[in-house]
């Protein structure tokens, strides 16, 4: 009997309409224990090399972890991975929600999915069957209006929808995956691969909850949930949200400011998380917000996200398109210059309306700003549309236009490392992006070893592949529990901060494989420690795992998706920060005149390198590290491995 | 004594809100970093800068005009 998950894996060829249901044995999931990690031995087994992101080859694998679905917070998270058509990396995005959990129910831990409809279809997993069914009248469709429409001819308010907008049918590179309208699996392309399938969405509903194998302990570990709220101070995220960092981002000089050209935004407080929550969620007005203006995911006590709505006016917005996080308001907020609380709610609700990754979206728009602050785009390229920094007006317009592949926006549909590549002009120096990817709302300036994650992480520049600088010395006794022992100076940027960056990594890629919420898991602030982690799983499964075991899980996701770049012929030469972060000091604030030595970074780089076992010269994992991760198979498996794998 | 205490984030709202998270506080001669926080009624895991300095341990006795800074930290967003 499987405890936790499901034991099937629901595979779907979209060209042969052929649906197939796989019931792997409890070795493979104690493996890989679900996510990314799992999701990789299926994009590695059945893609080919070189395969184009937006062909019927590649496979999107969609899935749960062997918690998911379990009442206890933090466990309902998806993950997406798939190659990339941002990066032609791997791509990988996690989210949360419902989603996760109701997939769990309709009986089925999993879905991978290849080829390519010759018309639009959903996906409907129900009660441990799968269709596929028309989806004509809904392709076009914003994703509130789809999820609607699919709730109405199911005739069932509870189904869960996982879905693309019109900006993964029209395949912006940035798409994401959206399921309540208001959740995202937002980072690397995951939509635009979706659509290039003709898929319009996966549609879940059934009643098969997990069986827990240890209830007692299961319980103990509920309760112990409630009990770590005040110490941890996980009340007071709930209450804020992600936004709550927005100000001691500004205080440390470490929000990205003007397109990562500051880390301090004079107006900070006008986008904080106290802001938001005081005048822009919903029921601010009677002081209700903890009722109307706060969200959770399945079965999770946090409820840290947000819920705004505007009755009227330019940036009138439907609350159903929920309220934005701290990367939000920084990259349409602070990157743009942009204060307007009501521009960067619409934005966000745009966003969600129509598929796209508010990361990306708002760092390109910024990149676009400061391209036409230093003249080299003009009215003429963007038809008329004045992309000056503070422009709320242009921000916004612009996220229309994207979506929809209108005007200007066609070219930012692309991402801003392919739009620069279609303008020229130099406009390539103001380029914020690693592989590909634009940055999240974190200075590698002001946190150092995350810049090294943000160049060497295989899918792109990415802030929640690691634990940040600071909380090494903020939280040494959980530190301690990864063998983290030795905190260094701030800025530091030594052998023992690539260590810290590297473990925490592969604590955080586990998090990602057993598809559970960073902000619930992890090795520093949040709910419960990387040891009660370990419990929770023992707890769901009957397994003996360990804290080595989960580390080895994370290390193994980790090599799979590094092994997949090796593979596309990817490897060190990617590995790389924008030219900016070594070239101009940051200006104003905490960390102005910030800036990275570029020789003292590369001696980091190769620190790291050497620390995961993975050749200096070309960055490619050994064979021998494979190996010891019981990846012998991936190289055997993948030709273009044996020659850069040795 | 009296100190200037800034609290970032969250942590504002142990200050009333017309502070703005800003306030001057008077404490007792010889109040100790732990004696602060009891104070201000914080029992969550916060980080304290005493003059710019995080290093200062929660026995840390403060003194007349000291700037001191308490805030969190949180890996992502």
């Amino acid at each position: 009997m499987s405890y936790g998950y499901t034991g099937k894996i629901l595979h779907v060829n979209l060209t042969t309409s052929e649906i197939k249901v796989e019931e792997p044995e409890e070795q493979f999931y104690r493996t890989y224990m679900g996510g990314s990690a799992m999701g990789m031995h299926y994009v590695l087994k059945e893609t080919p090399a070189g395969v184009e992101p937006l062909s019927p080859d590649n496979v999107l694998a969609l899935c749960t972890g062997v918690v998911t679905g379990t009442p206890i917070s933090g466990q309902s998270r998806l993950s997406s991975v798939a190659k990339s058509p941002l990066t032609g990396c791997i791509g990988d995005a996690q989210g949360g929600g419902y989603f996760p959990a109701e997939m769990k129910f309709s009986g089925f831990d999993a879905v991978i999915i290849k080829g390519k409809s010759p018309k639009p279809v959903y996906l409907w997993m129900h009660h441990g069957e799968a269709e596929l069914r028309d989806a004509g009248h809904l392709w076009g469709m914003t994703t509130g209006d789809a999820e609607d429409k699919l709730k109405e001819e199911l005739e069932d308010k509870r189904i869960e929808v996982l879905q693309i907008g019109p900006a993964g049918e029209n395949l912006v590179r940035f798409a994401a995956l959206i399921s309540m309208s208001n959740r995202a699996n937002g980072r690397t392309g995951m939509g635009a691969v979706m659509g290039s399938k003709n898929l319009k969405a996966v549609v879940v509903r059934g009643k098969q909850k997990p069986t827990i194998a240890n209830p007692e302990k299961f319980k103990e570990l509920q309760k112990l949930g409630k009990t770590n709220l005040e110490p941890t101070g996980m009340d007071d995220f709930g209450k804020y949200g992600t936004p709550d960092v927005t100000s001691p981002q500004n205080k440390s000089g470490g929000l990205p400011t003007y397109n990562f050209n500051s880390g301090t935004f004079e107006k900070h407080e006008e986008i904080n998380g106290k802001t938001l929550y005081d005048s822009h969620l919903r029921g601010h007005e009677r002081d209700e917000q903890n009722r109307f203006g706060r969200d959770t995911c399945f079965s999770c006590q946090i409820k840290c996200k947000r819920v705004s709505q505007i009755d009227e006016g330019p940036y009138k917005t439907d609350a159903k398109y929920g309220g934005p996080e701290y990367e939000t308001l920084a990259t349409f907020g602070s990157y743009c210059g942009i204060s307007n609380m009501d521009a960067i709610i619409h934005a966000n609700a745009l966003c969600n309306m129509y598929g796209m990754d508010t990361i990306s979206c708002g760092a390109t728009i910024s990149w676009a700003m400061e391209c036409w602050a230093e003249g080299k785009l003009t009215s003429e390229d963007t038809g008329g549309i004045e992309l000056k920094y503070g422009s709320a007006e242009a921000m916004v317009k612009m996220t229309e236009m994207i979506a929809k592949r209108e005007g200007f926006g066609k070219i930012l549909a692309e991402g801003s490392q392919k739009a620069s590549e279609i303008i020229g002009r130099g406009t390539e120096d103001y380029l914020i992006t690693s592989k590909g990817q634009e940055a999240p709302a974190h200075m590698p300036q002001v946190k150092r070893s995350l810049s090294v994650i943000y160049a060497a992480n295989p899918f792109g520049a990415d802030h929640e592949s690691s634990e940040h600088d600071p909380a090494y010395k903020a939280y040494p006794e959980r530190m301690e529990q990864i063998g983290l022992t030795n905190p260094q100076e701030k800025l530091a940027l030594n052998e023992e901060m690539m260590r810290f960056a590297m473990v925490t990594q592969h604590l955080s890629s586990a998090v990602d494989s057993l598809s559970v919420c960073a902000f619930i898991f992890g090795a520093s602030f949040q709910l419960y420690d990387a040891n009660q982690l370990v419990e929770v799983v023992n707890a769901v499964t009957g397994w003996d795992t360990d804290i080595t075991e989960i580390l080895a899980v994370g290390e193994r996701r980790l090599n799979m998706l590094r092994a997949f770049n090796s593979r596309e012929g990817i490897g060190r030469e990617s590995d790389t920060l924008p030219k900016k972060m070594f070239k101009r000091p940051l200006e104003g604030g905490r960390s102005d005149g910030y800036v990275l030595d570029e020789k003292e970074w590369e001696a980091a780089l190769e620190d790291y390198y050497r620390l995961c076992d993975w050749d200096v010269k070309t960055g490619h994992p050994s064979l021998k590290k494979m190996e010891s991760l019981g990846l012998d198979w991936v190289v055997a498996e993948n030709e273009a491995l044996s020659h850069v794998v040795t | 004594m009296k100190i200037n205490i800034e609290l970032m984030g969250s942590l504002v709202d142990y200050l009333p809100d017309s502070e703005r998270g800003q306030s001057v506080l008077i404490l007792k001669d010889e109040s100790t970093i732990a004696d602060l926080l009891s104070h201000l009624k914080i029992k969550r895991r916060v980080i304290v800068a005493v003059n710019g300095d995080e290093e200062k341990g929660l026995e840390y006795v403060l003194s007349e005009g000291d700037e001191v800074l308490v805030f969190t930290v949180i890996s992502g967003g």
